[in-house]
């Protein structure tokens, strides 16, 4: 059963006429993830003025933003982590979110993390999570203490945390940052299966180097949601 | 169950692999302890036991030797503490946030809490016991596990409020100072002011100094240090609790039960008893 959070809103929002269709457009469809009217600031800095997204199921979405454009803010107040002072979320199924940080603990192993996150998902096995480990090439490090891990390594666990439930919802801050050459290459055909198997997938990434591998694109300036196009890598 | 006992047991690892802590504990308290009754004159030193209002006259060495392991133990379990919480902020945050009941962890947390201190108080009195024989070993061991609890909840304290270690080891060996140097007998000489009966660790010194040379049971000021422990605990607890929280599934925003400019609705006029079944 979908979850719905009311949150403040306000009677009547007039969007700036520039954004009118293009807010038109992102809304018109039903989604899994529902986003309307966010709002956040921090003090007098409004990061997101009036955001709206409908994330829809089998669709791999891309979000891209300059450095401080409120990408990170957008994600946690997706996944629950940051309260918006105003708007609504709302989820339609299982989420996971994998952070731009890397949040592990890095006295514990790969292992004990897994068992970790498998007692709090409730999950009954590994299958799913042995998958996602073997495609992003993680499987070798099972008993290493991930203080002791690479960046790149470190990521893969921290990628790995998000997905091993599999969720309907993936909601994906820089995700492959540390990645060498090929497990970027696996971790865009690990988000093309998720997507063809009918999950959500947000990507978020301050370059859109991949707008080909994408479904949607979108530009996060001025604290709303564009269209947007690939750069140039 | 299965909750409880898989966070236990990550969070015990996690102590474990604490190198430092696991180095002071091993080492630190020993030498510590050992050290203050070797230099330290043994000549009497006479002061007024608060708890009991009766005149002690131990040996000076001895008195040093209970204030250095309350120094010691307390320490110790606050920077275990403070290094698990300020690491692991956000780890337990995506953990609750995946759905790990956040009761388990605190029951998890409070688990290892106990036994560090537990085993730390077990210790320090042991070595302790090889110096010289304290007249109530027990109660010994049970003021330094009060207050090693207490210091382990501030620890919880400063790892969730402050920014950066350093502060927060600062803040735990400030507070340390303050609190022992103001009631040891050898610097203050069993001060009349009341101010010292806040301290956080009062209880425990006064209890751990009437353990040594006394013979008098002190219920009274073991009970006051737990209390000390508890609102260091409630602090932590509410700290914790801020930092998890679930923005998601946060209760809606506080609302009058009725529109704005509307009179609220006349309470209910008093009710006439039910009758009886």
């Amino acid at each position: 059963m979908p979850r719905f959070w009311p949150r403040v809103v306000p009677s009547f929002v007039v969007p700036a006429s520039g954004q009118q269709q293009e807010r038109a457009t992102v809304l018109g469809r039903g989604g899994v993830v529902k986003v309307r009217d966010v709002r956040h600031a921090y003090g007098r800095r409004e990061v997101l003025r009036g955001l709206d997204l409908d994330l829809r199921p089998g669709v791999l979405a891309g979000i891209v933003g300059e450095n401080g454009a409120g990408k990170s803010t957008l994600l946690k107040i997706l996944s629950g982590e940051l309260r918006p002072q105003r708007g609504t979320v709302r989820h339609g199924g299982r989420f996971g979110y994998c952070p731009q940080d890397v949040v592990v603990n890095d006295a514990l192993t790969v292992r004990q993390h897994l068992e970790f996150f498998r007692v709090a998902r409730g999950l009954p096995d590994l299958r799913h999570t042995a998958e996602v480990m073997e495609a992003l090439r993680l499987t070798e490090y099972a008993d290493e203490r991930t203080g002791a891990l690479s960046g790149g390594t470190r990521q893969k666990l921290n990628l790995t945390l998000a997905l091993m439930h599999d969720p309907q919802v993936l909601l994906l801050d820089e995700p492959y940052q540390g990645f060498d050459w090929d497990t970027y290459q696996r971790f865009w055909d690990l988000a093309a299966r998720l997507r063809d198997a009918g999950r959500s997938v947000l990507v978020v990434s301050h370059l859109a180097y991949d707008a080909e591998r994408l479904d949607e694109l979108w530009r996060l300036r001025g604290g709303v949601l564009h269209p947007a196009t690939a750069v140039p890598a | 169950m299965r909750l409880y006992l898989t966070a236990a047991r990550f969070d015990l690892v996690e102590h474990a692999r604490n190198r430092l802590a696991m180095v002071l504990v091993a080492l630190f308290i020993p030498a510590w302890t050992s050290l203050a009754h070797a230099v330290i004159p043994s000549r009497t030193v006479t002061f007024r036991l608060r708890a009991t209002g009766r005149l002690l006259a131990p040996a000076g060495n001895q008195i040093t030797q209970i204030t250095g392991a309350i120094n010691a133990v307390t320490l110790i379990t606050g920077f275990m503490m403070f290094a698990v919480t300020f690491s692991g902020g956000r780890f337990d945050r995506r953990l609750a946030m995946s759905g790990y009941p956040r009761i388990h962890l605190v029951l998890a947390k409070s688990t290892s809490l106990a036994l560090a201190s537990g085993i730390i108080a077990a210790y320090a009195t042991a070595v302790i016991c090889t110096a010289w024989s304290p007249r109530q070993p027990v109660q010994l061991a049970a003021a330094l596990f009060c207050g090693a609890m207490t210091y382990g909840a501030l620890g919880v304290v400063f790892g969730s409020l402050l920014r950066r270690e350093v502060e927060g080891m600062f803040a735990l060996v400030m507070t340390s100072l303050v609190d022992v140097g103001l009631q040891s007998p050898l610097a203050s000489g069993g001060t009349e002011s009341a101010a010292v009966h806040l301290l956080p660790t009062y209880g425990t010194m006064q209890a751990a100094t009437a353990a040594g040379f006394t013979g008098h049971p002190l219920p009274g000021d073991l009970a006051a240090q737990a209390l000390w422990f508890a609102g260091a605990a409630l602090l932590g607890l509410l700290a914790f609790h801020r930092r998890t929280k679930d923005a998601l599934t946060a209760r809606r925003p506080f609302r009058l039960p009725w529109p704005p400019g509307h009179r609220p609705p006349a309470p209910p006029a008093a009710r006439a008893p039910s009758a009886p079944r």
